[in-house]
């Protein structure tokens, strides 16, 4: 039985209802979750008000299969006002599971500062005044001592002073470094008083078909835990990429300016590595181990007193915090990323935001009076670390201002040409060419990871462009990352969790399925989205490509609106069958 | 010959926790970790460092000796302990007397959880952290 728990943060009240018909439906993980906000989540709906709900949600697969580790939260964006849909790792998956609980839903405001305990059923809404205020980081810390006399392994989701705040380019920091990072969710907590949820239990499931189920089992393990198909995430994570991006123009840099960086060496995956990674470590019942940890050694007063910082880092952050800011020391990259990390911004966009805001002080669309007589200037780390704490102090209304997102900022002070957002999410860290930047705009939560453009811009490198066949190719891969987001599967284990051995899954876990059937799953999931999303106000002819990125060379030269609008007309033909479906199905 | 399960390398481990789901799995036939007879332990912040506590398989087990009805003895193997489920009283005395906090307790059914170093857990660790090792019977203290 698949069953969700409710929770009013203003009554206290909490409801349980069955909800294993729309597993059946919907498969669970995004899929459940999209029909669920599609009934709530309005035009008209405040996302910062208290009856804007937050939806988090686990699939069949989550603690049955190693790999299926991840959770996904659904909200109405603060950001962007459109769906917000963001994933996270750690324990959550795992905790959510043993809590017996595959879908969460929050709605209401306490009226002061709470943090939300779920021990199986038992639900409590715990004062935290002193609480609010501390770092993302702190909290944790705080809560795992508090609460240590739980039996179940716990996680703890929270949010820093950002959320606090309500950025809408805050992040929940889930255990100890993964994020719901996109979208805003941190904004969401804050406007419901919520500074942290714990949650743990020791509830279980029984194994029915133990012989089969151990073989089916064995054979992920095996793939995951030493194929090819896992390793780089394993070896130098995601920043094996910063090199290779370099090399073909395609890792951001200055604000999208160029996609070669000239120091890409020294902050590559490599030379992290090298000098800076403590060691990896793993989401719950994963055996990737794809979270690499950097210490930074300190000397802070003479002759030698050191403190260690640790933080987790990746090819996001190597982007959003180094090329793209022009900071070429690694070093410098950890220390304003260990403030980033306790503020609660979410990483991307606040290098986006920072970014953008160099560009107009050089421009002089702003000026010494709104940086508080900062410089600002791309590779002087130093200065950026003092703009961020004026960003955190609220120090004048242009500093407030950038912790409202790129979108906001250009609208208000100008830059818009280089105000690098796509329907108002800051860019992930690709500029391969025209499909990563479509799939940006297109993509379901606007994310690099929603059809993998950038993978298939670098597929058609140095090739002859087949416009209609690259952007079915992001289509397909939209379509099938549908399944394993309802699963809920990680992407890295994308390589092992094939269409046939999905079928084989699902089926020992008795769900009546074939690859068809998944295929129609797949296509009333999308079409959920985008029926939702247009209800909205997404709209495929509002989509902009920043003009300043039909003057730079990408990975795949040169490119123009024309193209970039063609490739969307292209895909908005795709999807509206999928829509089609799903008005037909939940009508 | 006799071999227990013995911590090798714990700087290894990434926290994946594969071993107590797979030791949940092979004796206790279901899909989650509280029931596993070793424990992955994880510290607040980016700590990194995973304490792993399994079974230490005692020849003279400080759990056995509390155990006011000889539920929890001395396996047959001759190190290590077993459970005769039906004279426990439930008192958790054992689980408070393994100086090395290694001996699980199962919150469901107030049952120790006592490792049988079937050696499950090896076989699923991604990083070889955990090994079997051989046991050495005339050992003082041991």
């Amino acid at each position: 039985m698949y069953r969700m728990l409710e929770i009013n943060l203003k009554t206290g009240e909490t409801k349980v209802i069955d909800i294993s018909e729309l597993f059946s439906k919907f498969i669970g993980g995004t899929g459940v979750l999209t029909y669920l906000a599609i009934k709530e989540l309005t035009k008209e709906l405040d996302p910062l008000s208290p009856q804007a709900p937050i939806y988090f949600g686990i699939g069949p697969f989550n603690s049955y299969f190693p790999s299926a580790s991840k959770t996904i939260a659904i909200f109405k964006s603060p950001l962007t006002g459109d769906l917000g849909e963001s994933h996270a790792g750690g324990r959550l998956s795992m905790a959510m599971f043993a809590a017996g609980f595959h879908v969460i839903k929050i709605t209401g405001k306490a009226e002061k500062p709470v943090y939300l305990s779920i021990d199986n059923e038992q639900v409590n809404l715990i004062p935290c005044r002193s609480l609010w205020g501390r770092s993302a980081l702190s909290v944790e810390r705080i809560l795992r001592e508090k609460e240590d006399s739980r039996k179940g392994k716990k996680s703890i989701l929270r949010i820093g002073p950002a959320g606090e705040r309500l950025s809408p380019i805050s992040s929940v920091t889930v255990d100890a470094s993964r994020h719901f990072g996109r979208l805003g969710l941190g904004a969401v907590f804050g406007s419901k008083n919520l500074k942290a949820i714990v949650i743990s239990g020791n509830r279980y499931a029984p194994i029915t078909n133990k012989k089969e189920y151990q073989a089916f089992y064995n054979e992920l393990f095996k793939d995951l835990a030493f194929s090819e198909n896992t390793y780089k995430y394993r070896d130098l994570g995601t920043s094996v990429n910063v090199i290779p991006l370099s090399k073909i123009h395609s890792l951001p840099t200055r604000n999208f300016s160029q996609g070669f960086f000239e120091s890409a060496e020294r902050i590559s995956g490599e030379f992290f590595a090298e000098n800076f990674l403590a060691q990896q470590i793993s989401c719950s019942h994963c055996p990737i181990g794809c979270i690499h940890v950097a210490t930074l050694r300190e000397l802070f007063a003479d002759p030698h007193m050191y403190k260690t910082i640790k933080v987790s880092y990746d090819h996001e952050l190597i982007y959003s915090i180094g090329s793209n800011l022009s900071i070429s020391r690694a070093d410098e990259i950890l220390k304003l990323l260990q403030f980033i990390e306790r503020q609660g911004w979410d990483a991307i966009s606040i290098g986006v935001v920072l970014a953008w805001a160099t560009e107009a002080f050089q421009k002089g669309i702003i000026g010494l009076s709104h940086t508080e007589n900062l410089a600002l200037s791309f590779g002087d780390s130093q200065t950026y670390l003092s703009a961020l704490e004026h960003i955190a102090s609220g120090t004048n209304e242009f500093y407030r201002d950038l912790e409202r997102g790129v979108y906001y900022c250009a609208k208000k002070y100008g830059g818009e040409e280089f105000a690098m957002h796509f329907n108002r999410n800051e860019a992930p860290g690709y500029m391969t060419g025209p499909n990563a930047f479509v799939g940006y705009a297109v993509g379901v939560r606007h994310s690099h990871l929603d059809c993998a453009g950038y993978s298939v811009d670098q597929k058609f490198l140095g090739r002859q462009q087949d416009i209609e066949k690259e952007v079915r190719m992001m289509y397909e891969e939209s379509l099938w990352r549908m399944v394993t987001n309802s699963l809920v599967t990680c992407l890295f284990a994308r390589g092992t969790y094939t269409p046939n051995v999905v079928e084989k899954g699902l089926k020992l876990l008795g769900y009546d399925v074939d690859l068809q059937w998944l295929s129609k799953a797949s296509r009333l999931i999308h079409g959920m989205k985008y029926v939702l999303k247009e209800r909205l106000g997404f709209d495929f002819s509002n989509l902009n490509l920043p003009g300043k990125l039909t003057k730079v060379y990408t990975g795949r030269g040169m490119m123009t609106t024309e193209d970039f609008k063609e490739r969307i007309e292209i895909y908005e033909r795709l999807i509206s069958q999928d829509k089609q479906i799903a008005k037909e199905q939940i009508a | 010959m006799n071999k227990k399960l013995v911590v090798k390398d714990r700087e290894r481990c990434i926290g994946c926790y594969s071993c107590m789901y797979a030791c949940s799995r092979a004796w206790h036939n279901i899909i989650g970790i509280e029931k596993a007879a070793m424990r992955v332990k994880n510290y607040p912040g980016i700590e990194g460092a995973f304490s792993v506590r399994v079974c230490q398989g005692c020849l003279d087990p400080e759990c056995a000796q509390v155990c006011p009805t000889s539920a929890l003895k001395v396996s047959k193997r001759g190190y290590g302990v077993e459970l005769d489920k039906e004279k426990c009283t439930h008192c958790m005395k054992c689980v408070r007397a393994c100086s090395a906090s290694a001996l699980q307790w199962d919150e469901e059914t107030k049952l120790p959880l006592p490792c049988l170093h079937c050696g499950i857990c090896v076989m699923y660790c991604p990083t070889n952290v955990l090994q079997m090792s051989e046991v050495r019977i005339n050992v003082q203290n041991a």
